[in-house]
């Protein structure tokens, strides 16, 4: 959605640790791009192997499955970095251009938001991640194809993490402006 | 009573969030978190909700649906084929009045048919439509109100994105939808042509000075040949996709996946398609997806809320003791949808309101696919209203001549937001408009 903007200081002269993060999140992000070409790939070989020579690829589905929840997540985090992550930014934009002041306050108010609502969701994701590391819990069927959860669920709780950190970067950009002296 | 007051405050929560710019998402899953909270009296059940619609929602084969038509809209504009389009559209139309106008309208309809998303075709055919029709007189109200007023017709015209989500919403089939879109699509194209043909005899001015004469300086025809090597690549995709969907050959997803591929080989045979376009569009594809699955795991936080405080069946209850009927029923929804379109995106309303509605839609023996294609073109209108018409800020944010303002756009759109408005409620009236290919599928 065309939301360009919250910028969180990239271009600026950045300190070491969010130098770092920043390529976590493009490399998480190239991932992500990456798995697109899979899930690609893999559709069409089960289309493939499916009608032309009438013998389904084992598993397909649970690899397809677990595709779409990597590509999600790992595009998260630069999702909200890159202002793509959709939001109604209208009004925010117009108090911006005219009170920069009251701008940056809904600004903070929406990074806090994000913190903690991921900070919630990390809070259930992890018992999940930690079942299935320690239950084995898997997908699939039995004798046929399964796939462990617990890499999937483990996606989750860094991508959500990753995410939870970027927000809590645009709430600093936002609270420099509100607290910090010229 | 609880139910009901829980949700319905909920609602308001979540707009007023919306409003104030919080992500859709956050607000969706932060109010439904509290709601359940509240109803449950119990944080780790709210807590245990969220992770669960976080983990579950969108591990099914139907989510491929999303990032695989993204891909392959995204390069198809990437590798040229709306301009192809467009200069085809050009040659049929140019000798009529408002030509251009209908040309871009025909271009779009088209490539609608191998893209699902309107900001794709708003971005693509600001570039390339735009400069020609004031290079030819006509006013920028028009040009830009024309690309935007077209520009909805990428959501209408199977593949679309907005059908997809609402047959994931509604728990309808994707194929059934994209066939269901066909004629309402096909419909609103020729009312907008109609439409323009109408203003340019009523309303020249408003079109533009050159209008009622047409323009003289034409390049050259183009020759058959010429044609057929600009329109093969794109008969080619949209004989694969909806070829392969409607014909029962591919399941919606395997369309997608088979589209994306041959999206690229046209690219690399014609040598359209570098590395560096490529990464662009996988980046663009992914964030695409990241956001409007991100805000399907959110939206199924919140109809699990809903249907935790039973809101859905106690407010198709009340619905359907105002004794509206389906008609009545289906006005209020529009005014709503529309209301909401001037401040969200569509994808974001389909999720907020069509799991209030489909009890009550149920109840009075509406059907779920036609209802799904009212709910579609609803929530497009508000994109072309003020005060925050989304298609007509990427047309802002896309056009690079500052003299062309907000203002410009919005006018020029408002006669296709009314066209589109009689076509929904023909749509309305009419459901086998939406329904009758059902029968041959």
């Amino acid at each position: 959605m065309p939301d360009s903007g919250s910028n969180d200081g990239a271009g600026r002269r950045q300190i070491a640790p969010l130098r770092i993060f920043g390529w976590i999140v493009s490399g998480m992000n190239a991932t992500g791009s990456c798995w697109i070409v899979v899930l690609m790939l893999l559709i069409n070989a089960e289309a493939i192997g499916r009608s032309a020579f009438n013998q389904p690829i084992i598993g397909v589905i649970e690899m397809i499955e677990i595709s779409i929840v990597g590509i999600v997540f790992m595009q998260l985090a630069d999702s909200l970095r890159k202002g793509v992550l959709t939001r109604s930014d209208g009004m925010y934009n117009q108090v911006m251009a005219r009170r920069p002041r009251a701008g940056h306050a809904m600004g903070l108010f929406t990074s806090v938001a994000g913190v903690v609502f991921m900070g919630l969701v990390l809070w259930g994701s992890v018992p999940t991640f930690v079942d299935a590391w320690a239950g084995d819990y898997y997908i699939g069927v039995e004798g046929m194809f399964t796939a462990p959860v617990w890499p999937v669920a483990l996606v989750i709780v860094i991508a959500i993490t990753v995410t939870m950190i970027q927000f809590m970067i645009n709430l600093a950009g936002h609270l420099q402006p509100l607290v910090g002296r010229h | 009573m609880v139910g009901v007051e829980v949700g319905i405050i909920s609602v308001f929560v979540i707009l007023f969030l919306i409003y104030t710019g919080v992500h859709v998402a956050v607000a969706l899953g932060l109010v439904s978190f509290i709601g359940v909270w509240v109803y449950r009296d119990s944080i780790h059940i709210a807590v245990s909700l969220l992770a669960e619609a976080t983990h579950d929602t969108i591990a099914h084969e139907v989510f491929a649906n999303v990032p695989l038509f993204a891909l392959m809209g995204i390069i198809a504009s990437e590798i040229g084929l709306g301009a192809d389009v467009y200069r085809i559209a050009y040659q049929i139309f140019r000798r009529v009045r408002g030509g251009l106008g209908m040309a871009t309208v025909a271009a779009n309809a088209l490539f609608a048919s191998i893209t699902g998303s309107s900001i794709a075709s708003a971005t693509v055919f600001t570039r390339i439509a735009v400069p020609e029709m004031l290079k030819f007189g006509y006013t920028r109200q028009f040009s830009v109100g024309v690309v935007a007023g077209s520009s909805v017709l990428g959501m209408l015209i199977p593949p679309s994105a907005m059908l997809i989500i609402y047959a994931i919403v509604a728990e309808q089939s994707v194929g059934q939808m994209f066939i269901a879109g066909f004629i309402p699509g096909v419909l609103l194209a020729t009312a907008f042509v109609l439409g323009i043909l109408v203003m340019s005899y009523v309303a020249p001015k408003f079109i533009g000075g050159e209008a009622n004469k047409v323009a003289e300086d034409l390049p050259d025809d183009l020759t058959g040949l010429q044609i057929l090597v600009l329109l093969i690549p794109v008969a080619f995709l949209v004989v694969l996709v909806l070829g392969g969907i409607y014909s029962g050959a591919f399941q919606p997803q395997e369309a997608g996946a088979a589209g994306s591929a041959g999206a690229l080989g046209i690219g690399v045979i014609k040598r359209r398609l570098t590395w560096r376009g490529l990464w662009r569009v996988l980046v663009e594809t992914g964030h695409i997806t990241a956001a409007i699955l991100f805000l399907i795991i959110t939206a199924s936080m919140y109809s699990r809320m809903l249907g935790v405080a039973g809101l859905p069946t106690l407010f198709s209850e009340w619905l359907t003791s105002m004794n509206l009927g389906l008609i009545g029923l289906m006005a209020i929804y529009v005014v709503l949808m529309v209301l909401l379109g001037t401040i969200i995106e569509t994808a974001s309303i389909i999720l907020i309101v069509v799991p209030l509605f489909l009890n009550s839609v149920e109840a009075l023996g509406g059907d779920f696919v036609w209802f799904g294609i009212v709910t579609v073109i609803g929530a497009e209108i508000g994109l072309l209203t003020p005060p925050l018409g989304i298609s007509c800020f990427t047309i802002k944010s896309t056009i690079r001549d500052p003299s062309i303002t907000l203002s410009h756009i919005f006018t020029g759109a408002f006669p296709f937001a009314c066209v589109m408005l009689l076509v929904l409620i023909a749509i309305i009236a009419f459901p086998s408009l939406s329904l009758v290919l059902l029968q041959y599928a």
